[in-house]
């Protein structure tokens, strides 16, 4: 990234610098032995230095940390020489009291330094290496205050005065001198006042240092930090409830922290409050963002409204702020938020990064980059679910990037329209890219929207293949992979030497597209990201100090190894930036997809799992909600609704606020699937109703979600035994996936074709349905959904008598293996009825010769349904057992299975009378 | 003892009092409105008159209605009693401060007021260490400016300030000057509730006080906040009402407060000015022109407002003018906001773009949030094709204040120019919606729409028919809308729109291509619907023309005159009588 360098003069002496400079003096006093005189060995020593360095890399704030904090943290790595540290540090900060003191204090810091020539110097004394990160720090230091005007030592003496007081104000012999401190009597007053109050919260730090020590527990204690954030902000009753909303990102506040104190500080902290390098709140934002994104809408709007609006007053051309600021209302769905600030942040950075002010009379020539602006903005309307606007704002980013030939967004706006064209449908292509200036389609207009998605993928593609940009390679791929797998690949000219045609998906393709973007990590070690890991790290470390669990790591003094093992353990989790973990765990969730369209059930409850429990930490909350949903539709088709739904309740509850709409789909899914198998169907109406209002087209056009409300309508007509309304609706419902191209939906709405036509006692009529679906699935490789058009074609089959039984009983036969090994509980209940059906129905078949032949499946069949708690079938289970025991003549049986036969029939049918409504509809 | 004697009683009680205190801005104001005051023709002195000769003849240019009586008409105002002083005679310590205050020396001031308990001489020192204070932030907003363009010097005085106003105020020991340094304090420090209710306090009690109002004033951000602020009805409070509303945009109720004041303080220059503020904010330029020059008829050094004169002539393209203002003013003081950007107008006129830029910038230097200077050294960066400095100058002005539309539409504007016309629809949507009368931003959104990357030219023709409807001077919405209908295919409204187009132009007694363009479609338009009459006559104007289209007239008339000569002989076969 380009604007991490930072112009010389960002780096500005700030009394916290200050005191981290007295530190490392203290680190590496000049003419010292190997170990310095406060250490007591080499690996106190070098924890010191550790710490130091975190120091100086930190970025878990945009504000350095003040006096108290860093003692503080120095108290935590070591409580030996805490003291000796803490005293010696606050005795040289108090002890300057003339810009000479300071001129002194940096003139022995250069001492410190060693030459260049290393190997001049004794192997024992102590040395700085000028190029290590501590010397840097130093030397930058050293040519910050040589830079340095007159004025600036006067304001840099002040800051310090201000920035001891806040912190040991009960000695007065730190009085220091104040530039414009007046001779006036009422200030001096006021000074008083202030002295007083800063008196008792001495007196209270000391009491509780006290109590501390008795206790000697470690509880983590910040007096001032988030005053220091919040001092800033207009009203304090704000700051106050953010303090308690910052959670995970500020630390917790101390119920020591009072108020009285916070209204005279008020002021004092405008002064008192130095922003980090430059450097360090880029690492900060960068965080900040990815915890934006990865926390959703759970993410504390207003906490870190705060904090951006604080920066954005003490550095106002710091624009990157606007765009956090944009991240941060998009997230929280504030539309005319989100699009002011990014538009706010475009026009101040011109897409470029823009810390530094650079004169817009200097440098001019360049044009800007307002294709990203663009881009991004197209992302919004498509998050905001504004399709056209969308495409026709990305088309314009297409126009402008080729106008300025960047390639990089060029790459990243085809992959953010074919991840729109693929998300949303959209049947005609005239107006999207239709004009004639858009290369991409110059092709021809005659596309069909899936083709030219594949155009786009491949351009996109191609383009971020030849620009190396490794993430959107793999992201492209996964796309590749999406699309795949739900849609069906034609030739795509039709000019040119004819390929054959290649009506079906290929699961070869898929896979090797979903193993090409996992090589993402790999591919990832060689790059480097020193920046964002490097201040992540030392971040980390300095949060570590306060967690009881590290801090006991850390006094353990002469345990070195066990320093290193803490060292790696914080390291480790940054080490593989967060956009690809992300990237490789829906690679993760595309393979259940996958999987889950191609039917192999175990396959996919192992793929979400495994993103399940690796890449959660990594995810974002949409993806994680996902794979909870997996999940639980996985629980749902095996082991009964009962668990489903209780595993939903924790769903629900982790997922509070984030993607609801994506678990309130499951819930409607499952409320709407069980209440069609018990047969309660007013309950089924009313749910496959909200569905329908789910997939109104309020926030742009959901295919699937569309697809889905329409299908579940036939299914809970067809349950009502209106047959001619249902098969009306899958008919329209036909209509449609096959305007829009999608083909896997059109499998399934021809097996309900068929199902409506085997219901409606039409077996003849829905065979070729049946038919047609199978040929669907055989194409489309969905051996799932195959084997069950399978079994619907041997149930009509069935239908026709006793003469085509024996077919019957071979295609349950050929489906049998596939529908034991991977399908759900109501499928396979249904297999083993039809299977015991042509057992029955065959004439060669005597059930007194061999019984079990037909009781086992039926049992097994009656156990699954009532797991399943379906009463239909349940009830023509037990119907069928009786027969048999009647049949076998084993009468008291035959009374037990009749007995529940009446119980599953009554059932049902209280279900249809009574309208009670669901408890679990009620709650959402 | 009428109420204009009045008037200009309290406003000289006012003047001395307001200078006792060293509020000379409010002072001059004061005075300035005591000098406009009309006289009474009876008590004419030469002095008077020779002052006000000058303006007396714009009067009587400009005032249609004559408002023959003075403020009495109609309205009751309370009467506010003249504060009483309650030190007669000044101490000397008092004395001596106000000196080191007049020589600036604030510090000095407030230090010898240290112990002085009088009302007058707690106001002096609290001023005097405010003014040190604000002195003090404006020296360390440079020292301090770093690499982020952070600022964070706040003026120290204000906390120790607040607490010491605000025990006074517990007490009850504040006079009117006090109550305004402490509203004044109080909206620095950002408790601007607090801050209004002082204030109101403040001009209630001395109602003359013009700085006091004028914070008032910029605490009323909307017109709610305005209506429910109490205010007692002095006659100052008109001069508030007045300055409120154009700061709200609510011109034209500016003007009739302004026209209104101008029945007692007829002569007033500050009155002139503003009225041809308003005047300018409703494009009333020619009106504008002849007031700034009345106005420096009479005081030739002034430099306040002649920014806007400026930027009148330069719409006006008088460079002779221009630049004999830009040299007045120079002279006067050349280091004051209004002078550079005067002079930034005068290059920008004759093309020398760079130049300008060079001295908007100083203009900026000398004051950050000087609004048209932001904006105007926008469009020089537009002018020199450098559109991200323009964006960057245009989006700061903005950001100084979101109702600048001019802002909005220059960043519309830079948007369209490097062919993001989507995206520049943002920006041209903020203009209109803040100044949705001005036919020109609805034409820029149009021609967006237009575009040949977004095509939506329905969207196209509802922008054109507003600004068609908003007095579009450039007569560009009628021709577009006849243009574009006649592209959609839609003759009738194409043929509506083309004859409008048509009167308008005859109207205006304009010609040009569009008249040609206008007749053409018409005549073809009417023939195709057997209106052979119209048609003729618009292809016998057609004949007045050169050019290929008078060759297509003169086809159609004999292609006309045929059909007319054969269609009635056929009739006469078919039908015999």
């Amino acid at each position: 990234m380009a604007g991490i360098l930072k112009p010389p003069g960002a780096f500005a002496v700030t009394p916290h610098k200050v005191s981290v400079c007295i530190l490392i003096q203290m680190y590496a006093p000049p003419a010292m032995m190997s170990v310095p005189f406060p250490f007591s060995s080499v690996a106190q020593h070098n924890r010191f230095g550790l710490y130091l360095f975190a120091l100086t890399k930190s970025c878990e704030d945009i504000l350095e940390p003040k006096l108290d904090e860093l003692i503080n943290q120095l108290r935590e790595i070591g409580d030996v020489l805490y003291q000796w540290l803490t005293d010696q540090l606050i005795s040289r900060l108090s002890s300057l009291s003339s810009p000479d003191d300071l001129f002194n204090l940096f003139s022995d810091l250069r001492a410190i330094l060693g030459g260049t020539d290393l190997s001049a110097v004794d192997d024992e004394q102590v040395v700085l290496d000028p190029n290590s990160n501590l010397g840097m720090f130093v030397r930058r230091c050293l040519l910050a205050f040589n830079l340095l005007c007159f004025e600036g030592v006067c304001h840099l003496l002040t800051s310090i005065g201000i920035y001891c007081k806040e912190a040991l104000s009960s000695c007065s012999a730190y009085e220091l001198p104040c530039l414009d401190d007046s001779s006036n009597e009422l200030e001096a007053l006021s000074e008083y006042e202030n002295m007083d109050l800063e008196n008792i919260v001495f007196e209270k730090v000391n009491k509780e240092i006290e109590a501390r020590k008795k206790a000697s527990e470690e509880v983590s204690f910040h007096l001032h930090a988030p005053k220091a954030l919040f001092g800033l902000v207009e009203d304090i009753k704000v700051s106050a409830v953010s303090k308690s909303q910052g959670g995970d990102k500020c630390r917790e506040a101390s119920p020591s922290a009072h108020a009285p104190n916070d209204a005279m500080r008020e002021f004092d902290s405008i002064s008192g409050a130095f922003l980090r390098t430059n450097w360090q709140m880029q690492g900060y934002l960068m965080e900040q963002a990815d915890a934006i994104e990865k926390h959703g809408s759970s993410f504390s709007l207003n906490a870190f409204e705060l904090i951006l609006r604080q920066l954005q007053k003490l550095a106002p051309e710091l624009h990157r702020v606007h765009f956090l600021r944009y991240l941060n209302s998009l997230y929280h769905d504030d539309y005319f938020a989100a699009l002011e600030n990014l538009h706010r942040y475009f026009d101040y950075s011109a897409g470029t990064e823009g810390f530094d002010f650079a004169q817009p009379s200097i440098g001019c020539n360049s044009f800007g980059r307002y294709e990203i602006a663009l881009l991004c903005l197209g992302m919004m309307h498509f998050h905001f679910g504004h399709p056209k606007q969308a495409l026709d704002v990305l088309t314009e980013a297409v126009c402008l990037s080729q106008q300025h030939s960047n390639d990089t967004c060029l790459a990243y706006t085809l992959a953010a329209i074919s991840n729109l064209l693929s998300e949303i449908g959209i049947s005609t292509t005239t107006g999207i890219l239709g004009s004639s200036y858009s290369p991409i389609t110059s092709i021809g207009t005659t596309l069909s929207v899936q083709q030219q998605l594949f155009v786009l993928l491949k351009e996109s593609f191609r383009r971020a293949e030849s620009l190396k940009l490794k993430r959107l390679v793999a992201a492209n791929h996964l796309a590749m992979a999406k699309f795949d797998l739900t849609h069906v690949q034609r030739p795509l000219l039709s000019f040119g030497p004819k390929t054959a045609m290649r009506l079906r998906t290929c699961p070869t393709n898929v896979c090797k597209e979903l193993r090409l973007a996992s090589h993402l990590i790999s591919d990832f070690v060689s790059e480097s990201s020193t920046m964002t890991t490097d201040g992540a790290f030392s971040t980390s470390w300095l949060k570590n100090l306060q967690k009881p669990m590290g801090s006991l790591v850390l006094t353990q003094e002469n345990v070195s190894g066990k320093d290193s093992n803490a060292f790696q353990f914080c390291a480790q989790p940054s080490s593989i930036p967060g956009s690809v973990l992300q990237l490789v765990g829906s690679s993760y969730l595309l393979r259940a997809t996958a999987w889950e369209a191609y039917g192999s059930a175990p396959l996919t409850r192992v793929n979400t799992l495994i993103y399940a429990t690796c890449f959660s930490d990594g995810s974002s909350l949409s993806d994680a909600a996902l794979a909870h949903v997996k999940l639980i539709q996985h629980l749902a088709v095996f082991k009964g609704y009962k668990e489903a739904f209780s595993a939903l309740k924790i769903a629900e509850e982790k997922f509070l606020s984030v993607s609801k709409s994506r678990i309130l789909l499951l819930k409607l899914q499952l409320l709407h699937e069980r209440s069609l198998h018990r047969g309660h169907l007013k309950l089924a109406q009313k749910v496959c109703d909200e569905l329908g209002v789910m997939a109104s087209s309020v926030t742009g056009v959901d295919m699937d979600l569309k697809t889905e409300a329409s299908l579940r309508h036939a299914r809970t007509l067809l349950a009502a035994n209106q047959f001619s309304e249902a098969a009306a609706v899958a008919h329209s419902l036909f209509c449609m996936c096959y305007k829009f191209n999608l083909q896997v939906e059109n499998a399934s709405v021809l097996l309900l074709l068929a199902e409506i036509h085997k219901k409606s006692g039409n077996a003849v009529l829905g065979i070729p349905y049946a038919l047609a679906s199978l040929s669907f699935c055989q194409l489309l490789n969905l051996d799932l959904l195959k084997a069950s058009a399978t079994l619907t074609l041997a149930e009509l089959w069935l239908s026709f008598g006793p003469n085509h039984a024996k077919m019957a009983s071979n295609l349950i036969q050929q489906a049998l293996p596939l529908i034991l090994g991977h399908g759900g509980l109501e499928l396979r209940a249904r297999a083993f009825i039809a299977e015991a059906k042509c057992l029955l129905s065959d004439p060669s078949f005597s059930v007194s010769q061999n019984p079990e032949a037909v009781l086992d499946p039926l049992r097994q069949a009656s156990e699954e349904l009532q797991v399943l708690e379906d009463h239909e079938l349940a009830a023509e289970a037990f119907y069928l057992i009786a027969i048999v025991f009647d049949k076998l003549g084993r009468l008291a049986e035959r009374e037990e299975a009749a007995a529940l036969f009446k119980e599953y029939v009554l059932a049902l049918e209280n279900e249809n009378r009574q309208d009670e409504v669901d408890p679990l509809l009620s709650t959402p | 003892m009428s109420l204009t004697e009045s008037c200009r009683n309290e406003l000289r009680t006012a003047i001395s009092q307001l200078n006792g205190r060293c509020l000379y801005s409010a002072a001059k104001w004061a005075a300035e409105q005591l000098v406009g005051i009309k006289q009474d023709p009876a008590k004419y002195t030469p002095s008077n008159t020779r002052f006000q000769r000058g303006s007396s003849s714009i009067c009587r240019r400009f005032r249609t209605n004559e408002i023959s009586s003075t403020l009495v008409a109609g309205v009751s105002y309370v009467s506010t009693p003249v504060m009483e002083e309650d030190e007669v005679v000044d101490s000397d310590f008092y004395l001596l401060a106000k000196s080191y205050f007049d020589c600036r020396e604030y510090r000095r001031a407030a230090h010898v007021l240290r112990d002085q308990t009088g009302k007058k001489s707690v106001f002096l020192r609290c001023y005097a260490l405010y003014l040190a204070g604000e002195k003090r932030k404006e020296e360390e907003m440079i020292e301090l400016e770093g690499p982020l363009g952070k600022s964070d010097a706040v003026n120290r005085e204000l906390i120790s300030l607040e607490r010491e106003l605000s025990t006074l105020r517990k007490n009850g020991t504040m006079d009117p000057f006090i109550l305004y340094l402490y509203g004044l304090v109080l909206k620095d420090k950002g408790s601007e509730n607090l801050a209004r209710i002082v204030l109101v306090e403040s001009v209630n009690s001395y109602p003359w006080n013009w700085n006091s109002w004028l914070e008032l004033q910029s605490l009323c951000t909307t017109i709610d906040i305005l209506n429910s602020i109490n205010l007692n009805n002095h006659w100052m409070k008109d001069f508030f009402l007045a300055s409120t509303y154009q700061e709200l945009r609510m011109h034209n109720e500016a003007l009739t407060k302004y026209e209104y004041l101008q029945g007692t303080f007829g002569f007033s220059n500050y009155l002139q000015a503003q009225i041809a503020k308003a005047q300018y904010s409703l494009r009333e330029f020619e009106q504008v022109e002849v007031v700034f020059e009345e106005l420096l008829r009479n005081d030739p050094y002034r430099v306040e407002d002649m920014d806007m004169y400026s930027n009148v002539l330069y719409a006006k393209e008088c460079f002779s003018a221009l630049s004999y203002l830009a040299h007045r003013v120079f002279t006067t003081d050349k280091y004051r906001p209004e002078s550079c950007c005067i002079i930034g107008n005068y290059y920008s006129l004759k093309g020398q773009h760079e130049k300008s830029v060079v001295y908007f910038r100083r203009a900026l230097k000398l004051n950050k949030n000087y609004l048209s200077a932001w904006t105007l050294m926008g469009h020089e960066y537009v002018e020199m094709k450098n559109t991200p400095a323009a964006i960057d100058a245009y989006r700061r002005a903005v950001d100084i204040n979101p109702c600048d539309y001019r802002a909005w539409y220059g960043l519309g504007q830079a948007y369209e120019m490097m062919h993001m016309p989507f995206y520049a629809l943002h920006y041209f949507r903020k203009s209109v919606f803040l100044q949705p009368n001005d036919s020109r931003l609805w034409i820029a959104m149009a021609q967006c729409y237009e575009t040949e990357q977004l095509h939506m030219l329905e969207e196209a023709i509802k922008c054109y028919r507003r600004a068609a409807n908003c007095n579009d001077s450039e007569a560009i919405a009628l021709n577009q809308l006849a243009k574009l209908h006649h592209a959609l295919g839609r003759d009738e409204e194409a043929a509506f729109y083309y004859k409008k187009d048509l009167e308008r132009m005859e109207a205006e007694e304009r010609e040009g291509p569009n008249m040609v363009e206008a007749l053409i479609f018409l005549a073809t338009h009417c023939r195709a619907h057997n209106r052979f009459e119209d048609a003729e006559v618009y292809c016998t104007r057609l004949l007045d023309y050169t050019g290929p289209e008078k060759e297509t007239a003169k086809s159609m008339l004999r292609g006309m005159r045929m059909a007319q000569s054969s269609f009635p002989a056929m009739d006469v076969e078919h039908f015999p009588p």
